[in-house]
Order: C-alpha cells, then structure tokens, then sequence
C-alpha cells in the first residue's frame, strides 16, 4: 500500500500526470465542441470511460502536447494558477475563455487507490460539462482560432527560463488583447474538490460574440 | 500575475479555408464528404495519390528506384533525423508509403526519435521504429528487421518482455481483413500492406526467439536473413495474392490461402531439392512460418493448402530430425479444422483411441467416461452420498472406537505414558468439550495408488500422466507451441510485473524464466509432451517437479521421471477403503475429494476419552493397513487448522496443532496455503506487501473487505488469525449443476455444434435427476479460441488460448427438462454469433436450484422427513452432540426454501448455526414460537408489543449478528432477516413519522439502545438535534452520521414545524471550528430578535440560527430529558465501542477509519447557516422563501455572504446552481419584495465577481 505525501517529490508529478492528460482530453474536446476545427478531424475516443473526440490532425496534437509538456512542470511546483483555452475570433480578439483554475490544497497524506478511482469520476464529470457546454454557450463566429494561455503565480516566470522543456518551446507573456475580453459573461461549468487538487472550469464568453 | 501564451497557435495548412466556407460548402447540399469523417478520408485519399502520382516521378528523377519498403507504410512523428520530408523521399524511391495522417489500420511504421510518454502509451501496440531504420535499410538495400531500431526497446534491449509485446501487439491476419472492409476509399495502394505486414512481422518473431536461442541452431541462419526477407517479399509479387488482397469481405479471406498455398509451393519445390543446403534450410524456416500466420486466418477451405504446407513442415522435421530423439511419425495431411483430432497420431501418444467426434451422439458420454477430472468429481459426490447413507443406516456402533478404546486400554494400563502431545488422556478435562477437527489426506494419492504394486518403483521420481513416451510429442499442423508459451509466460510476466514485492510464491510452470526459455528452446519440431502431471511422487516433487505441470517439462527438470498410466479402478478402490475405514470411527465426515476428508473427531474423543493424536495414528496405521498407501493427518479446532496442520504433518504423518500454539503457527505461514488463497490473490495480497499470514493479520478488515469483497476479505481476515467457523458438513447443499467440456471440440458445422449442445443438455439433465434438482438459472459458457491463437493448440486435443464467453439466461421456473434446456441453449448459442470451427469447449451450467419436492422420497426414508421438521430438529439437538447442530444447519436451511413459508421455518432460518448455539441455548423452546407471531401479526398489536421481550433476546440484534453467518445465508432468507430487523425498528414507537429506509437503517446502527428502551414501553424519538452533543456527533463514523442526517433531514421534511430543522444545527456545530464567526454573530442575532417585535414570521435561516445549543430546552417531543440523556451517553459508548473494536461483528458495515471522520471539514468549506451540501442549501432556501413573504435584511445579507464565500472558495458550480435555484423561486414567487431580494443579491455577487473573475456571470 502505497502513500502519498504532499512531500514526496513525486506527489506534485503524479497530480501533474493527471492534470495534463485531464487537460490534453478537455483541450480536444474543447476544439471539438466549439467547432474551432472541422469535425472530420476529431476521432471519438473513450477516455475516463466516457466518449471523448479527439483530434487526429498531427500538427493541432503535437502542438496541444507541446504546450501541456511545458505546462506540466509548472503544475508539479503548484505554480500555474489558471489554463486557459481562448478562443479567438479572426481579428484575433479573445470570444471564450475555457478557464481551468486550480490548486493543490495543502494535504497530509493520500493514499494512492483510494484517490484515483474518485478523481477519475469528477474529472469524468468535467469532461461531460465540457461536452455539453454548447447548450449554454452562444455560437462563435467562423472562423476561430485557439491558444493557451497559463496564468502563473508570483515568480514561475524566472523558473521556467530554467526549465529545459520550456526553453524548448519558449512561452511569451501574452498580450493585453488576447487576455482582455470584452463585456465578458462568466459561466460556471463544474467544480471539483478532491484530496489531490481543487479545480473549476468556467467559461467567459463575450456579450457580443459576432462584432 | 503574469499571464503565459504558447508561441502561437498552429499553422495548420490544410484547414486554411475558413471554416464558415468549408461548412457553407456543406451546407449547399452538395456534401461531397459524405458527412462527418469523409472530408479526411478523402483528404488522405488524396494525398495518398499524389504521394503515388509523384513517387515514380521521383524515382525517375533521381534515377533510383527500388521496393525495399514495398508494403511498410510510415508515419513520422514528431522531429527526426533525417527530416519527415526527407523520409517521405525515401520512402517514394523505395516503394514504401508515406502517411501524412496517422492511421491504425494503415501505418504499419511509426518513426520517431522523441515521444512523450503519453504518446508512447497511446502507441502502445504500435511499431515506433526509429528513423535509422529507413536510413540504414536504404544502406544495406534490404528492409531491416525494425527491432533494433525499436525506439522505447532501444534503452532496454531485448528481453522477454519485449518479444511478448511484439508478439501480442502483431496484428493478426484476421484483424487486418476487418480493418480492410473498414476501409472507406477502397485506393490500391495499401492493399499489399497487410500482407507484408504480417510476413514481415512473422519474420520479426522469429528473429527475436533466435536472439533468445543465443546458442541454439538458428544461429547459422543469421547471415543469410537477407535472403530470407528476399524470399518474403516474393510472395507479394505474385499477382494474384494482390488481387485478392484487393478484395471485400469474402475474397479477404481467402487471400491467405493464396499466399499459403504460394508459399508452401514453392517450400516443396525446396524441399524437393536433393540438396538440402543452407539456403534451404533458411528458406524453410522462413516460409513456415509466415506460414502459420496465415494458418490463423484459414478456415475449412484450406485444406489443399495445408496439404502442402504440412509436406513442407514434415520435411523440416527431418531435416532436423538430427537435433531431436524422437522420430516423427506419420502426419496425416489433415487440416486443423478438421474436428477429428483422432486422425492425427502422435507421436507421444501410446494408444490412440479413436475418440468420437463432437458431433457423434456418444462423445459426451465417452468423454465422461474418460475424463480423469471427471471422474474425480463424480467421486466426490459419491463419497458424501455414501457417508450420508452411512449415517442414516447407522445403528450407533463404530468398531473402529472399539479399537481404539481397546489400545488405549493397553496404554493406560501402562504407567504413565505420555503421549507427549497432548499429554494423558483425560476424558473430563477441559478437552472434552473442545472440537477438534481432523484434516485426512492421502499422500500423493494417484502415486501411491499407482506405485503399490510396484515396489521397483517406490522412493523413485515417479508422476502419474497420461503421457508414456520421453516427454516428447509431435509437433501437429498449425500448432503453435512457442505462441503459446509466450502468451502464459506473457501472463505470467503480467502478473509478476503486478508484483512489487519479490515473492516466493508459487508459479507453477513458470518458476523461473530460464526453464521458461529452455522450453522455448527445445519447441522447434517436436513439441514437449503437453500431457498434464496429475500427481507426482515426494521424490520427484524435490526436483522441482509440481502437480499440473506439463510432462515435457518435468521431464527436463527429472530425467529419470517414471510417468505412471491412470488407474481409476484402483484410485475408486482406495479411496472407498478410505471412507469405509473412516466410517468405522465416526459419521461426521466431510468428503472434500477422493482422497482427502474432514473428520469431526470431537466426540469419539469424548466418548473415549482419548486424544486426537491417538486416534490418528490409529487411523494412519489402519488406512495403510488396507490400502498399502501413507495418508497424513492434520487436527485443529476448525478445518482451517486442521487443513494447515496436514500440510506441517505431510508427508506420511500427523501434526496435532494445539490452540496455544495456533497464533504462533499462523503467523508464519504464506498467505497461499490459505484455503481460498490461489495465485491472483496471492498476487494482489503480495503487491500490499503481504506475504505471510502474520502480515495479513496487520491489515485491518475493512481494507480487506474493499480490496477483495465484503465477504472474501471477512474470511482472509479470520484466517489469518486461524478463524474457522465453517462446521464439518456431511451433507452440502448443491450450488450448481454442470457439465463443461473443453478438450477435444472442433466443430465444422453449425448443426454438429447444436446437436452437441443438445447432448450436453441430456448431460445436464441426467445430473440434474441425479443430484435431485432443478435449476432456474442456464449459463452457457464457450470458450473460443483467441483471435491470435495458432487454430491448433500445442496440447493434443485441448484449448489453446482462448476467450471466454458466457451468457445467461432465467428461465421461467426451474426445470431439469433437457428440451426446455437445450432450446434455450441454442437460443444462447446463436446469440453469441459464433464462428463454430473456432469453438473450443462448451459449458453448461444450472444454477439457481430448487430441490425437486421429494415427496416419495420422504415418505419412504422416514428418518430423514424427521430430521427436516425444523422443530424436531432443533429439539433433537438438546439432546444430541453439538456437532450435529452444526451438520444439522444447511438442512434447515434449505428447509426453509422448499417447505412452506411458515413462520416457524422462518424464524429458525433465521439463525445462524452460530446463533443457534448462543442465543438459542439457554432459552425455552416454547419461546422461540413467541416472535413468530409478532411477525406475522400486525404491528402495534398489543399481543405484539408483549412478545416483544422475547424477541429482543431471540433475534440478536442487528449489530450483534454476525455477517459472515448473514452472508452465507441464502438471499431469501438474508433478506428476511433484514426485514425482520426492519420490522422491529419500525415497532419502535417515534414520535415522527419517519420513513422506513431511513430510521431503518438508522436502527440498524444503534439498536441495542432502543430495544431496550421498548421493553419499558417507553416511547423514544430521535433526540432533539440539538441535544446531540456534537463532539460525539463528529466522533462517529461518517456512515452513522450520514444516517442520522438523513433521518433528521427526514424529519425536517415534515411540514409541521419549522424547528425541526435542525439538521443544519448538527453539521455546524460538529465542525464548530470552521465557524467561530458564525456563532458570535448567532448570539447578536438572537437578541435582536428577541427585541424584535415581529415574533410570528421568523425566517428558517434565522430558526437556524436560534438553535443553538444553549437554547434548546424546549422539547417538543415530550420524551423525558432522561432517556436523551440516555441516549447520548448510548452513542458515546456506541462511539468507543466503535473506535475501540474493528472485530468482525461490528465491522460489517462501520469500519470507518477516524482519519476519515476528521477530513471531512477540510472538504467543506463555505455553509449557509451551517448548510453544505447542495441539497440541504436548497431546502433551506427554498424554505425560506415560501414561508416568509417579507425577508429579512439579515437574511439576505447571508445569502450574499455565502455566495461570496463560495466565490472564494472557487466553487462557482455551486454558486450557480444556488444562483438559479434562487432565481427561479425568487421571480416565481408573488411577491415584489422577493424579485427585489434577488436582484440585489445578484447585484452584489456580481459585483464579487467582477472583482475576482473581471467579468460577471451570465445568467440565462
């Protein structure tokens, strides 16, 4: 029997484990739902035990891949504070947010069996919130395109210099336009809390989504 | 905060078109993608023929051109070295494929420097080469064999693990065809693909055994592989193969054929060479085996081609016959769909009976009259039926006893002997009343029996087997003998890899890997003997030989292993010897197998006076008296003792384990020998570091209990402490009914399958007469062979690697006809869509039985319609032994199911044979009647309330019950007893009207107390909430505290009064830390209101609020003050005595660890006045607004205060579904003041929100 302490080293790794493949699914679902790509690229797939589309485009996988790889060793350090998924209308200016806002709660100990099971579940439930978000969401314009932006706490940003696998596929502060939304509408999809990690999804939609 | 983007967002260059066009152009009705996934089939269709159209310009282009990559079709992933695109070059020049997008049915090649390990697991049963594969095969001008250029095997090497992985990752032919029909753009291209694929693959797997076989033959193959791909790659020039591989559904199926008999061809060609050189040699070993490959795919149809196929296998078997003892015989030219494996001789067998085929009429019958298995379970029930008649005829005389008191007569006239053991016999000491249970067991029973007439053989290895010859065995057509043992090695592996502590446990077979490859060796040509060890002798078991073990193998690790035929004849002798010998002793035998029997020794030891150790040794001494043959005794106080104990007393003596001794002995034994204990659960127990009983005894129940079931884990854990309470039982109620078979099935028809069906129904049938029964519930079990599996298992006549299917069907009622039977069989069958050549056992089970009304049979064996009167029963044990109530239990039991409903039976089903002993003991018969009115009577009949008394003592209650006992009581009558427990909680007068379910099993909990209180008459309600003191509310366990919510919420569900709410006063005050603000603000509300004038329209929240603890006298129940007083000091015991005992009778379902209890704050954060949970904030606003038609300001700002809360909390789900809930009684409600009240809280959450989130909520 293994336990988990929030001291292991290899505690934040296997929240970042979950995390990123959580977040690689919710991505493609995301692309999928929003119609950002043309459904003929999304196979289905089943993950969490439940239907999931994935994308079969190499390009679109390796760069969601990409970006979760850098984004993961900030999840191990606790230091990203929100994921988010924009999706852009084409003069580029931010229509929805999908906000994934999370943090580790300070913990004791876990143990491993009784964790996964249970989190496997909530996180089951995001992916179906996610799946289902049209019906709260107004339609996006044509013609979308998408980006991750990670909100990251107080000083990550000297220690992802440092990290090899950010150098690699370097990250830029992003632009006032591209965080910015106007007239932003908050909409709440699903919250989790769980021994290993709080997390809750919203998305933020513009008022106005065709101007 | 410093807000990250990635580098930007993919350039995806073929998703240039804007997206509104691209669906526009959809949208016009001129859908030329055929809906969703046609615009990329038809894109990398496209790309497919432009990749085809430029490939020969290129190969013009550059003057080269070659077909190494004829038939692999890459695809790059990720960075390389050289780049996709220059890949993709190559690939164009030598003819291999390029795919832009991934494909699973199409890509053969994944080249890849760099994976993530996601990906790598996402790959996971793909060939992810790396690039210097393509590179170095331009090089050398010949494809390479991929292996070495493995990416994630690179690091590893190659160890088992990785020829496993290949092997089981290989897409066999036959799912290659599926995927062929998937396909959705029929383009020639890929057509080849499949082909090669499973050649190439074929070839790949030889290789890798060869590296296995470092120093065996294949070595001299080496050099010359290129020739061999050569000679591979052949084949997919032949025209038709292509052809046909270009086919649908039906011609995909004979493409292998083809192919087979192409290969096979031009293997006699070679084979016809008078020189048998090098190159032919090679070229065998190269065509056969793409060869078997193909195999898997074939059907009837190919017999022609196995024809050749087999020519050319045999003449490989002589080639080599240099390497191997054993000629080969003659091999028939028959094809493995053939279903007569009688037509095929082998070599190993002696005499090979012409067995009858599935299809004829008289294979079951011959089957069972064959089976060794068979025969030993018959015998089984044979034996107890025979103790069973024993009993009924006995006349209470037991030479055997005599005997023995004769020879302790002797003994004690001698002084003072000391048996040492035990010590003197003293037949009013304490050990009279003790039960001792004796463990019977022949020793290496078929061995024994098998070598006593042959003293030549005896103290010599020797295994009983069906196998005569030198361990070995011709290899049969299509048998696949190395896929085989890789698939149980792989299992194998599968499971120690499952293993994180190195265990000793047993593996069978495959104890050590290097045995494992040795076999793999010596699998070329002739196959090891595959015939099982029944049993082997001591001598041979210290050469590593085990039971179950194949014969081929044993001899390997036993050269001078004697194998011994099977004598059933003298086996039955025996072992009716046996019984008969134990029978003279004492009736209280339980047969466990032909050679091995529970014998309850207790009361001989009693009545004589002697110790167990004596009447064992007279036992031991008598049995090899008769039968020439040693058996061990092992003695305990329960069987699980006594089965131990034989273990330590094996082989040919006894073992005596005295109580004191027990926990010490316990401690040390491996989980395994645990009754009940086999490999997958010594795996699992050995991967939470469990490996000796002592170690089990660390694990606290509950853990057990979710780990392998409430009921498995309950008995793991009185095991390991040497708990047994399992009685002796002469007579076991039968469970099922079945007949399987799995040996021999090879099925060419439809209607030869039915028609075997239909005889495996009169099997059923017939055992269903026999055992008395019939049976509600059909099972249909098949087992089929594995789609990768070789069509002809490694074993003669037997399985293979297979699938099991099982279906299920409920008849109507129970029957033991074999139409009705067979019917629904077939209907199963059918279901199950089957490919009938590819079945390989079939099962049928009948479960649910009834006990067919015997009513001659009871009429004419009186003795026996006695004994079933439950009562006479019951009344019968006052004055028997008690070992007899034990025995005597089941018969209640079913007593209960096939007899009338009677309250009677009813009541004494309900208790446990443990019970019985107990509780029923010290009362009066007549007051066992009592209850059973109360049962059936109303309830709150005065005559019920009376009998009451009675029954409180009668009926354990709930929490004492055992639930082990409950367990292993049949479902009705479990039911019964929860009913029956219930019932009387329902009784228990409340002054609420409170649902069933939920007091129930509230009661369920605490019910000591309150039965207690029924005998005054006393009324008891659920005390006032807030007299629950809530450092014991948070000390319990959370289940218990869940009920009691649930019970309070009930309550608070009755429209009645609204302080009856106090359920939130509960939760808040359990985690009264969280909420220090909270109370302080209580108390200033609370003067307000008392100030306030308007006294009549209180508001719940502010109910709530009042509620607090100081201020809960008034009791609106009108119970005294004293009983609750009673009753919390009852649920403070309650709550020690659940901390203090994880014991098995309370454990069932209150395991509850502490830590538990005190997480559960930190999950909840924010409340509404001590309200978390959804639902609960939802009553509670709900009440609030449809009782109060003018809110309060306080109120309101609560409300806020909360939502704020949960905003900071992140919990925005929450806030919304309260935001809507809000909103949607708030704008319901009539009044303005309410639609007023919810625009302003939403004014001011926005207002949070804008802060926080810089934006607002939409609401819909």
């Amino acid at each position: 029997m293994t336990t988990l302490t929030r001291q292991d080293l290899n505690f934040g790794q296997v929240v970042a484990d979950i995390l990123c493949e959580f977040l690689e699914v919710a991505i493609h679902l995301i692309l999928y739902v929003r119609e950002v790509y043309p459904s003929g690229i999304f196979q289905k797939r089943k993950k969490y035990s439940v239907p999931v589309q994935m994308s079969c485009h190499p390009e679109l996988n390796q760069y969601i891949q990409d970006t979760l790889h850098c984004i993961k060793p900030l999840i191990v350090k606790n230091d990203a504070e929100k994921i988010v998924v924009v999706i852009m209308d084409k003069e580029h200016h931010p229509v929805e947010r999908f906000v994934f806002e999370m943090s580790q709660p300070p913990l004791v100990s876990i143990s491993s069996d009784t964790l996964l099971s249970h989190v496997e579940q909530l996180l089951r439930a995001f992916i179906l919130k996610i799946s289902v978000c049209d019906a709260v969401l107004d339609n996006n314009p044509p013609g979308c395109t998408f980006t991750v932006l990670v909100h990251t706490r107080e000083a990550a940003t000297r220690n992802m210099e440092k990290i090899q696998v950010i150098k690699d596929f370097p990250w830029i502060v992003a632009d006032e336009q591209e965080v910015h939304m106007r007239e932003p509408r908050l909409i709440p999809l699903k919250t989790m809390t769980s021994d290993i990690v709080k997390m809750q999804l919203y998305v933020e939609e513009r008022a106005q989504k065709a101007s | 905060m410093v807000v990250f983007m990635s580098k930007g967002t993919p350039c995806l260059r073929d998703f240039t078109m804007s997206r509104g066009g691209w669906r526009k152009r959809v949208d016009d009705g001129d859908d030329v993608w055929g809906g969703r996934g046609g615009y990329m089939a038809a894109k990398v269709c496209k790309l497919e023929e432009q990749f085809k159209l430029e490939a020969p310009k290129q190969q013009q282009k550059e003057g080269i051109s070659s077909n190494i990559f004829r038939g692999v079709a890459i695809y790059v992933n990720g960075y390389t070295e050289p780049t996709a695109d220059e890949l993709r070059r190559l690939m164009m020049l030598h003819g291999g494929q390029h795919h832009m997008y991934y494909s699973r049915s199409k890509t053969t090649h994944i080249i890849a420097t760099n994976l993530p390990n996601s990906k790598i697991k996402e790959l996971k049963g793909e060939k992810v080469v790396r690039p210097e594969w393509i590179t170095d095969s331009v090089k050398a001008g010949r494809l390479l064999s991929y292996v070495h250029y493995q990416l994630y095997a690179k690091q590893k090497g190659l160890n088992f693990n990785d020829v496993c992985k290949n092997e089981e990752l290989r897409p066999g032919p036959s799912n290659i065809h599926k995927e062929f029909e998937n396909r959705v753009n029929g383009t020639a291209k890929s057509m080849p693909d499949p082909v090669t694929n499973s050649k190439v693959n074929g070839l790949h797997g030889w290789e890798n055994l060869e590296e296995e076989d470092e120093d065996f033959e294949f070595r001299e193959l080496e050099p010359v592989s290129p020739v061999r791909n050569q000679k591979a790659m052949d084949y997919h020039r032949d025209p038709p193969t292509m052809a046909n591989g270009h086919a649908h559904r039906s011609n995909g199926a004979l493409k292998p054929l083809e192919q087979t008999l192409h290969s096979s061809k031009s293997s006699v060609d070679n084979t016809q060479c008078p020189l048998l050189d090098r190159d032919s040699i090679d070229f065998r070993v190269c065509g056969a085996q793409p060869q078997q490959h193909a195999n898997q795919n074939s059907d009837a149809q190919s017999n022609s081609a196995h024809a050749a196929n087999l020519s050319s296998l045999h003449s490989i078997i002589k080639l080599n016959g240099a390497h191997h003892l054993t000629v080969q015989g003659p091999l028939h030219a028959k094809s493995t769909s053939e279903p007569s494996p009688s037509k095929l001789s082998t070599a190993g067998l002696a005499s090979p009976h012409a067995m009858a085929r599935p299809g004829e009429p008289n294979f079951i019958s011959e089957f069972y009259s064959r089976s060794r298995l068979h025969h030993i379970s018959t015998w089984k029930c044979e034996f107890t039926d025979f103790v069973n008649t024993l009993q009924r005829q006995s006349n209470g005389l037991f030479p055997g006893r005599e005997k023995i008191k004769k020879l302790s007569a002797e003994r004690t006239s001698l002084p003072s002997t000391d048996t040492g053991n035990t010590g003197p016999p003293t037949p009013a000491g304490p050990q009279r009343r003790q039960t001792c249970i004796m463990h019977v067991d022949m020793d290496c029973f078929f061995v024994s029996v098998g070598v006593r007439d042959r003293p030549d053989l005896q103290g010599k290895p020797v295994a009983v087997t069906s196998n005569r010859g030198g361990g070995k065995a011709a290899l049969r057509p299509g048998a696949n003998p190395e896929l085989e043992m890789q698939y149980y090695k792989r299992r194998y592996m599968k499971n120690k890899t499952e293993e994180t502590v190195p265990d000793k446990v047993d593996f069978c077979t495959w104890e050590n890997p290097d045995a494992a490859r040795m076999n793999g060796v010596g699998l070329d040509r002739t196959a090891l003997s595959m015939a099982e060890i029944a049993s082997c002798s001591y001598e041979a078991r210290q050469a590593g030989v085990k039971n179950g073990m194949f014969f081929g193998q044993a001899k390997k690790l036993c050269p001078n292993l004697q194998s011994v035929p099977y004598d059933f004849h003298s086996y039955k002798e025996v072992a009716l010897t046996l019984y008969e010998t134990l029978a003279s002793y004492t009736h209280d035998i339980e047969a466990v197998s032909c050679d091995e029997a529970l014998v309850d020794v207790t009361d001989i030891m009693t009545e004589l006076g002697v110790t167990a150790d004596c009447i064992a040794s007279a036992l031991r001494a008598e049995i090899k008296d008769k039968t020439k043959c040693c058996a061990s005794i092992g003695m305990g106080s329960n069987i699980l003792l006594a089965r131990m104990a034989t273990r330590k007393a094996k082989p040919d003596g006894q073992y005596y384990l005295k109580p004191e001794e027990v926990d010490d002995f316990i401690r040390d034994q491996l989980v395994t020998s645990l009754p009940g204990v086999g490999r997958s659960m010594g795996y699992k127990l050995g991967a939470m570091g469990v490996k000796t009983c002592g170690d089990l005894q660390q694990v606290p129940m509950s853990k057990l209990q979710k780990e392998f079931g409430p009921k498995t884990g309950q008995t793991l854990y009185r095991f390991s402490r040497g708990l047994d309470d399992r009685p002796v039982k002469t007579e076991k109620e039968r469970k099922s009914v079945s007949a399987e078979i799995n040996y021999g099935i090879r099925f060419t028809q439809t209607a030869e399958a039915e028609a075997f069906l239909l005889n495996l129904s009169e099997e059923i049938q017939r055992r269903l007469v026999a055992a008395g029964m019939k049976g509600k519930r059909l099972t249909l079990k098949v087992m089929v062979r594995k789609a990768s599996a070789p069509v002809e298992p490694a074993k003669y006549g037997g399985h293979g690697i297979c699938d099991n299917l099982a279906r299920t069907v409920n008849l109507e009622q129970a029957t033991d006809n074999s139409k009705i039977i067979g019917r629904e069989t077939l209907k199963l069958f059918q279901m199950m869509k089957l490919n009938v050549s590819d079945v390989r056992g079939v099962g049928m089970q009948m479960q649910q039985l009834v006990p067919v009304l015997r009513t001659a049979s009871i009429a004419s064996s009186d003795a026996k319609a006695q004994s079933r009167s439950v009562r006479d029963l019951l009344l019968a044990q006052k004055s028997k032994r008690p070992g007899s109530l034990a025995t005597a239990a089941p018969e209640v039991v079913e007593s209960a199911e096939c007899c009338d409903r009677s309250s009677t039976v009813r009541n004494a089903a309900v208790l446990s044979p443990q019970k019985t002993l107990s509780t029923l003991e010290p009362m009066p018969s007549t007051s066992r009647s009592e209850p059973v009115v109360r049962y059936n009577g109303g309830l709150h009949t005065p005559h019920s309330i009376k009998t009451r008394l009675n029954l409180s003592i009668e009926i354990p209650s709930p929490s004492q019950i055992d639930h082990s006992v409950l367990e292993a009581l049949p479902a009705e009558i479990r039911e019964q007893v929860e009913q029956m427990c219930l019932s009387r909680s329902e009784e228990t007068p409340n002054g609420f009207v409170t649902g069933p379910e939920s007091l129930g099993t509230l009661i369920l909990q605490v019910p000591e107390q309150l039965g207690q209180n029924s005998h005054s008459g006393i009324i008891v309600a659920l005390p006032e909430l807030s007299q629950v003191d809530p450092d014991v509310f948070s000390a319990l366990p959370a289940e218990l505290q869940e009920e009691l919510k649930m019970a309070y919420s009930q309550r608070e569900r009755a429209p009645e009064a609204p302080d009856n709410q106090q359920i939130t006063v509960v939760t808040r005050n359990t985690h009264l830390p969280l909420k220090q603000p909270l109370t302080v603000k209580t108390k200033k509300h609370n003067k307000k209101n008392l100030v306030s004038p308007v006294k009549r329209t209180e508001s719940p929240l502010k109910n709530k609020l009042l509620k607090s603890p100081a201020k809960s006298s008034g009791i609106r129940t009108g119970s005294p003050q004293k009983l609750i007083v009673d009753f919390l000091k009852y649920e403070e015991s309650a709550t020690e005595k659940l901390k203090l005992e994880t014991g098995p009778s309370t454990s069932g379902h209150v395991p509850v660890p502490q830590e538990e209890a005190s997480k559960v704050p930190v999950h909840q954060g924010p409340n509404l006045a001590g309200a978390f949970e959804i639902r609960d904030i939802k009553a509670l606003l709900k009440e609030w607004i449809t009782s109060i038609s003018d809110p309060m300001e306080e109120d309101i700002l609560q409300v806020v205060r909360y939502c704020t809360d949960l905003i900071e909390d992140k919990d925005l789900e929450k806030l919304d579904l309260v935001i809507k809930y809000m909103k949607r009684l708030m704008q319901q409600s009539v009044d303005s003041v309410w639609n007023m009240a919810f625009d302003f809280i939403l004014d001011n959450i926005q207002v949070v929100i804008q802060q926080t989130y810089g934006s607002t909520l939409k609401i819909a």
